[in-house]
């Protein structure tokens, strides 16, 4: 499902003439299967999350390939990216990132809405899916009227609705209290096996880290896994 | 996305910013306002100036002075030269009219008056629309028409100067021939200056017909028809082509062949309006000195589409600076809803469907206030029309010509702000839709713009 391939990034800081160039990831290899949850753990700084933007295609990589669904998307253009990712790629974030000023409905249809799909069909999804998120009493709220679990099962709901294979999710308990957490990762669970998606989940947190197939470790911009001896038995 | 779905974006977004984007709108309308109405005055005169002109003579009809010769002068048109005209395509009608040399007195009873004198060629007259009021076409050598006017012209010889006219100047009833003309015979005196006297012939002629009033109410139309043979009998008399007087005073070269058959005026008339323009050039091109309304209106045209390009160019600018505004607008909708946008773009949106919100975003403010600026000027060239003339009334006392128009707006002219507007507004949210397209998504979820 997700295939990634020698991947090296660095960030350049400062003016011209006096760059400092930042290592944040290194050869990184490892492959996410259909139905898989992955889970990425590492310190602050290790580069988990400019992994996740690398996948994500938010940023472009120096060096190496990502594949998702067997499609290189590493040097797509930003439109064409815009385009794949609508179709076979769902976002959760860690502070939900709703837009403030439309309903939860809005905000859960909006993915629909920039597919082009009929307001018939989208009006029915988008209930359905609020529904299943058990929201559906609070379509008409906006995101400052929810707690922080109801946003964040808002934001999973847009991340359902295009139907995607894969959902990456960043940080996605961090905003929440230890028994929204609970719940939400049982939510996860249960959309993993009752629909098959594939999660590839960012999180410095033992208890997420748990729910996932496979843990991945990363230290100072390099897969490390002790628990499995060597570093080539985690890339596949 | 469906364009439906942008603009209720569009809109949603419109709202987040009433006030900011109404002052906006606001700026947009009284520019085009300001656009509209300053153009609409160069409209207005331009179609008032058509109208006198168009009004003041029959359009289809093609006056021709004379034909040029080789050394460059003109010599007056003979028949040769009628039947040449008459050949032309697309001609109606040939008038032709010579003129009596004469002062044109005529008396019925204790009645008389004075009135210009014409041999014409009635057929022609009446191709070219000449109408009769009342009797008939002439059909004996002593008949003649007399223009609808005539009959006031008549005044009595018993008239006294203290009371001939009222206070308007318009002459005293008791005075006026109040009889009808159809059938009554009139008196013609011609004159000749004979071995140093002035000698006179009365010439009876008996009144026909009547022609109809002028179509414009300022026309007085006091002209005398009389015959050919009338003419002849007149010529016998003085010896003179066209009864002209050899007046022994003036020391001229006295006048003596009768045997002039060229014509004072010649009305060539076109088939229609079209068709004039293409008479004018075939009658230059066989060296005949013409003028018609299309020359005249021609020339108006020129003037008045230069002084209306100068006066959309002036309104123009004051639309540039609208755009300022909007482009103002546009800046700070982009920056207040960087989140949103980087939101979009995180979760799919096409940098491509974010530029066209932006710029649908601009030009919905753009045609908005066109549209009010359009009805605010009709609204303002409405007042100006009804107020102006009654400003100047009651400030000078003058009164204006009637059907004077200060603003004309015709629907060119909004269609041409519309476009002007549209076209402002795309090219000044073109920036801030393409900066919106460049947002970074990290640092847009970061809140960092």
């Amino acid at each position: 499902m997700i295939k990634v391939q020698s991947l090296s990034h660095d960030f350049e800081i400062g003016r011209k003439g006096n760059k400092t160039i930042i290592p944040m990831l290194r050869d990184i290899s490892f492959e996410v299967k259909q139905g898989e949850i992955v889970t990425i753990v590492g310190r602050s700084g290790s580069g988990k999350s400019t992994l996740l933007n690398l996948i994500s295609g938010f940023i472009h990589p120096k060096e190496g390939e990502i594949l998702i669904n067997n499609k290189n998307v590493t040097k797509l253009s930003e439109t064409k990216f815009a385009d794949f990712r609508i179709e076979h790629i769902g976002f959760i974030f860690q502070s939900f990132q709703l837009i403030p000023s439309m309903t939860a409905f809005q905000n859960v249809e909006l993915p629909l809405i920039l597919k082009g799909v009929n307001e018939a069909d989208r009006k029915k999804t988008t209930e359905e899916i609020l529904t299943t998120v058990g929201l559906i009493d609070y379509k008409d709220h906006y995101p400052g009227e929810l707690s922080g679990g109801q946003q964040q099962r808002v934001s999973i709901a847009r991340a359902l609705i295009v139907n995607p294979p894969v959902i990456l999710a960043d940080e996605p308990t961090g905003s929440l209290d230890s028994e929204t957490e609970q719940e939400l990762l049982q939510f996860i669970k249960n959309l993993n096996m009752e629909l098959g998606i594939t999660f590839l989940i960012i999180t410095h947190d033992q208890r997420v880290a748990e729910i996932g197939n496979r843990t991945i470790e990363l230290r100072d911009g390099r897969i490390y896994s002790p628990e499995l001896s060597t570093k080539q038995e985690v890339l596949l | 996305m469906k364009l439906k779905d942008q603009f209720l974006f569009v809109q949603q977004n419109m709202k987040k910013n009433r006030t900011r984007v109404f002052m906006t709108i606001l700026a947009t309308a009284m520019a085009c306002a300001f656009l509209i109405v300053l153009a609409s005055v160069g409209f207005g005169l331009h179609k008032s100036i058509i109208k006198e002109t168009t009004e003041q003579r029959i359009v289809t009809q093609i006056d021709v002075h004379g034909k040029e010769e080789g050394d460059g002068a003109y010599r007056p048109l003979t028949e040769k030269d009628i039947e040449a005209l008459e050949n032309l395509d697309n001609v109606k009608a040939v008038v032709r009219r010579q003129a009596l040399f004469q002062e044109g007195s005529y008396k019925i009873g204790e009645y008389g008056s004075w009135a210009q004198t014409y041999v014409t060629h009635i057929p022609s007259e009446i191709k070219a629309g000449f109408e009769l009021s009342a009797g008939a076409l002439p059909e004996k050598e002593n008949e003649i028409i007399v223009g609808y006017d005539f009959a006031n012209s008549l005044v009595s010889e018993n008239a006294k100067e203290e009371d001939m006219y009222d206070e308007k100047g318009v002459l005293n009833e008791k005075y006026k021939y109040q009889g009808d003309l159809v059938g009554k015979e009139l008196t013609f005196t011609a004159k000749q200056w004979i071995d140093g006297e002035e000698k006179k012939k009365d010439i009876s002629v008996i009144v026909a017909g009547i022609g109809k009033k002028p179509t414009r109410e300022w026309v007085m139309d006091q002209n005398v028809f009389i015959s050919q043979e009338t003419l002849k009998e007149i010529e016998a008399f003085t010896g003179t082509p066209r009864g002209m007087m050899n007046d022994p005073n003036s020391g001229a070269q006295q006048v003596t062949d009768t045997d002039n058959h060229t014509f004072e005026e010649v009305k060539v008339y076109a088939r229609n309006l079209e068709a004039v323009e293409g008479v004018t050039e075939k009658l230059e091109e066989q060296n005949y000195a013409s003028y018609s309304v299309v020359s005249e209106l021609k020339q108006i045209n020129m003037i008045f589409t230069i002084v209306k390009a100068g006066l959309i160019l002036i309104g123009t600018i004051a639309i540039l600076i609208a755009s300022i505004g909007i482009y103002n607008t546009m800046t700070m909708a982009v920056t207040e809803r960087a989140p949103d946008i980087g939101i979009m773009k995180a979760i799919g949106a096409n940098p491509r469907t974010i530029k066209n919100i932006f710029l649908l975003e601009s030009s919905y403010i753009g045609l908005i206030g066109a549209l009010i600026g359009t009805v605010v000027s009709y609204v303002i060239s409405f007042a100006v029309n009804f107020a102006i003339p009654m400003i100047i009334q009651s400030a000078f006392g003058e009164e204006l010509p009637e059907g004077l128009m200060f603003s004309h707006i015709p629907f060119i002219l909004p269609l041409i702000c519309i476009i002007i507007c549209y076209i402002v507004t795309i090219l000044s949210g073109l920036r801030p839709a393409q900066r919106a397209t460049k947002i970074d998504v990290l640092k847009a979820m970061r809140r960092e713009i």
